[in-house]
């Protein structure tokens, strides 16, 4: 594990959402989005930007940081990169966090919409692929950005075999670190990845918003709406199960929470 | 070459539920969106426009809100857009909003290129289009997946049928529907976003284009809609096979045979 | 043609039919289906029926118009109507319903006549309904009533255009029935030919090409075999081609397939891809996004397969089956194979 490893490891990774292209106020919307990641370097977390998470047409982190001017340290940025683009449009924004410094991402397969293109197999070099996957997508980015450091997504709900097997694939295209889905408690899957990839830069994501419920599809079984749930309480638990884990906060509440994951850093 | 594409603001369709009771789809939300096929058309034009040079003009006829769907064109990268916009050209049919258009792009002047989308996925008529070029005197082609040739006076398109395909060569002005697979729509950039945020879009009357006003809106349009239903329930009852795969498929042929349906 | 007053009415008269042929020569289906119900209009105005065939040459085939309830062919006879050229047949067709007045004109919702017919519309100045399901005459006026899908299918819209005349409307392919044919039926036959000035600006078809891979007619398949995300990839299609021909079916696809790459675009069903509307459509792995479902509600049964039983299309289709595509369709078309030895023995 390298010293930039190690950082990102005991790190927050705050997530923020870009942009929406059908955003009614723009600009409103950007300054929102600066101060936020402003904020979390700051406080010394990484800002993990998404790629038009959920399928929802968003603009690039990249692009905004770029026409923002935003003077942040690129090494605090991570951002995410899914299998719905161009290619041309995947190399742009590769190009463009080369530009910026920005070097870490979180490769992923991700939603679509009707509106998003996906990469096609021989996009990527990968002809005999069936589809492009974030395996596929990792291989393409190691090979013609060797710069970066490539992290991947581990679900602990999915068959088990299954996805250490995926996770050994994605490993050996290139990836060198893991975020997991939310996890609530201590889970067995997660220990399994700890003590059997020991060395491998594991940050687990804390689920820091109270509706709950909002997992019931990650978890694969309904979680009532009126489950209790207290992120704050939770990330704290988890902290102490997992010390040597990073967290990365989904839905950070940036009013009512973040202070409290300051002092907590 | 001067292009003008029109466009549909059309309302979105969410994800999909079922009527239990009627086994329809249940459509809600009311978010508005660009009719998906005109996206094509847009994508299109620029890249006609990258080969030959010249200008885009986004055209769309409909409420003040309509030009949303116009700063979305503006943002993917056309230069100018116009909005068609009065009370007057409310409740237009296929046939009032063909000739509405055709106004205003005989009013943009010199228009050698048309395009549209294949159809809005809200009326799904496929109208519009050649309304248009019919009043422009123009040449159409419909289904569009292909533009293989631009030259001087001329546009040489693949069109495709129900058997596969036809070449045909259509001199200017000439109007062109597009299919989705032309080409893939690009994602607005936010600089472009921006700029498009802040860009004066003009509202034309029927006076700006000239219309008769004896030829729009509701009143009349030669189609009136005389009443609507719902559709009729799709057969309600859904027949569940669960087991294992031998006796499952063993199951669904019989029924199959039962219904007459092999 | 706006009507001038009520009286302007009677100047109208008769039922044309826009007839359709296949490259070969033979009339297309749908306009037999077209011909039934121009036979009931017909029937309630008092009225004839006219089948208008643009070809390159009238053949023997062409009177299969009359067998399936044409009075009369309007044959109209040039050798470019070999290719659909739609400013040349929208200029004839303008000329031909100024000087014989049809009260009413129906095309079918084919890429031809769905290009063809609001160009026609535009210049005659009358109205035009799209996809028809229903067409009727209204008792007291004597109108043609259009009944339309609208909104994707949500409402049910019937249309008017009382005060214009033709009275236009399309019908998609497999709506309506078309009669039985009848040989003995007999009916005659007028010719026109395209004059000089209907062949003012109209484009140049360079070549009509037939094209298997591409070309995917499934507005007119009876069983279409449809597969999804979960087909996994091109060796799934196999298994959704191998079913699809024990079916004698066509084989569509949503647009996920499509976007991987593991079948081309005609085959894709949905609001950007075909509208179908097949006796028997057997979903595979398709979850039922909206802009799919929209495509092929019009099924008359809807089967589906998928491991997960909570789908939209799970809960749409008269049959849902649960299970495992890579086992349950191979078990499928195993039964149906040994079924067809089966009746090759008998």
């Amino acid at each position: 594990m390298n010293a930039s490893e190690k950082r990102l490891n005991k790190n927050f990774h705050v997530e923020i959402i870009p942009p929406k292209q059908e955003s009614e106020n723009l600009e409103a919307d950007l300054n929102l989005f600066a101060s936020k990641l402003e904020r979390v370097i700051e406080s010394g977390f990484t800002a993990s930007i998404t790629d038009n998470a959920m399928g929802i047409l968003a603009f690039q982190g990249h692009e905004c940081i770029e026409e923002l001017g935003l003077r942040i340290d690129p090494e605090k940025v991570l951002i995410h990169l899914n299998t719905f683009h161009t290619i041309k449009n995947l190399d742009e924004i590769l190009a463009s966090c080369m530009r910026l410094g920005i070097r870490s991402v979180l490769a992923i397969s991700g939603d679509g919409s009707t509106r998003l293109p996906k990469l096609c197999p021989a996009d990527v070099g990968c002809e005999n692929a069936l589809s492009v996957t974030s395996v596929e997508l990792i291989s393409y980015i190691r090979k013609n950005y060797p710069e970066f450091r490539i992290g991947v997504a581990f679900n602990p709900y999915e068959p088990e075999k299954h996805e250490f097997e995926k996770l050994d694939r994605k490993l050996s295209a290139g990836a060198s670190f893991v975020i997991t889905q939310p996890i609530v408690d201590k889970n067995p899957v997660i220990d399994k990845l700890l003590n059997d990839y020991a060395g491998l830069s594991v940050t687990i994501e804390a689920w820091m918003s109270k509706k709950l419920y909002l997992l019931s599809d990650v978890v694969g079984y309904p979680i009532p709406e009126d489950a209790e749930y207290d992120p704050i309480a939770t990330l704290e638990k988890l902290r102490g199960l997992y010390p040597q884990c990073g967290f990365y906060l989904s839905l950070l509440g940036f009013k009512t929470q973040y202070r409290l994951i300051e002092e907590m850093a | 070459m001067k292009i003008v594409v029109c466009i549909k603001q059309v309302p979105a369709s969410n994800d999909a539920k079922i009527d239990p009771e009627t086994k329809r789809i249940v459509r809600e939300g009311s978010k508005a969106i660009v009719n998906p096929f005109d996206l094509y058309a847009i994508e299109e034009a620029i890249a006609i426009k990258e080969r030959t040079g010249g200008e885009i003009i986004a055209l769309t006829m409909g409420p003040e809100k309509a030009k949303n769907a116009l700063k979305e064109a503006l943002s993917m990268g056309v230069d100018r857009a116009i909005l068609l916009s009065d009370r007057a050209f409310g409740g237009s049919d296929t046939w009032a909003t063909s000739y509405a258009l055709a106004k205003a792009i005989e009013t943009i002047g010199d228009v050698e290129l048309i395009l549209c989308g294949k159809q809005a996925v809200d009326g799904d008529t496929a109208q519009v289009g050649p309304g248009i070029a019919e009043k422009l005197n123009a040449r159409q082609a419909a289904n569009v997946w292909k533009v293989e040739k631009i030259e001087k006076r001329s546009v040489t398109v693949k069109r495709i049928n129900e058997r596969g395909w036809d070449l045909v060569r259509l001199q200017y002005p000439a109007l062109l529907t597009v299919v989705k697979d032309i080409n893939t729509p690009r994602i607005p950039k936010l600089r472009d976003a921006l700029i498009a945020e802040k860009a004066e879009i003009p509202i034309w009357k029927p006076c700006d284009v000239g219309a008769d006003p004896d030829l729009i809106g509701l009143k009349n349009s030669p189609t009136q809609v005389v009443r609507t239903a719902p559709p009729a329930a799709r057969n309600a009852v859904t027949l569940k096979i669960d087991c294992k795969p031998e006796e499952a498929s063993d199951r669904f042929v019989k029924e199959l045979l039962k219904r007459k349906l092999i | 043609m706006k009507l001038l007053n009520e009286q302007d009415k009677l100047n109208y008269k008769n039922v044309w039919v826009l007839a359709e042929f296949t490259p070969e020569g033979d009339v297309h289906g749908v306009s037999f289906e077209l011909l039934g119900v121009a036979r009931e209009i017909a029937a309630d105005l008092g009225c004839e029926v006219w089948a208008v065939a643009p070809v390159s040459e009238i053949t023997p085939a062409s009177y299969a118009l009359i067998h399936y309830g044409a009075d009369k062919i309007l044959a109209i006879e040039d050798e470019r109507f070999r290719y659909f050229n739609d400013e040349l047949e929208c200029n004839v067709l303008d000329r031909l319903v100024r000087k014989y007045r049809p009260e009413i004109l129906l095309g079918a919702a084919t890429s031809a006549g769905r290009a063809l017919m609001p160009r026609l519309a535009s210049k005659l100045h009358c109205g035009l309904t799209a996809d028809c399901t229903e067409l009727n005459i209204d008792r007291e006026t004597g109108e043609l009533l259009q009944t339309r899908p609208a909104f994707g299918g949500n409402i049910m819209a019937t249309i008017r255009s009382g005060n214009f005349r033709p009275q236009m409307a399309t019908v998609r392919p497999k709506v309506m029935k078309a009669l039985k044919a009848d040989y003995a039926r007999k009916g005659s036959v007028i010719r026109e030919t395209a004059e000089n000035g209907d062949s003012v600006n109209i484009k140049e078809v360079i070549e009509a090409v037939t094209d298997i891979q591409n070309a995917v007619n499934l507005s007119d398949a009876n069983v279409i075999v449809s597969g999804g995300r979960a087909m996994k990839g091109p060796e799934g299609f196999k298994l959704i081609e191998r079913l699809a021909e024990r079916l004698g079916g066509a084989v569509g696809a949503s647009r996920a397939a499509v976007d991987n790459g593991w079948i081309s675009y005609p085959h894709q069903v949905g609001q950007t891809g075909q509208t179908v509307q097949a006796d028997l459509y057997i979903a595979c792995g398709i979850s039922g996004q909206i802009q799919h479902l929209i495509g092929m509600q019009s099924c008359k049964t809807i089967v589906a397969i998928d491991t997960d039983d909570t789908t939209p299309m799970m809960q749409m289709a008269d049959i849902a089956i649960k299970g495992d595509l890579f086992e349950v369709i191979p078990e499928i078309i195993k039964i149906l194979e040994k079924k067809e030895i089966n009746k090759g023995e008998n």
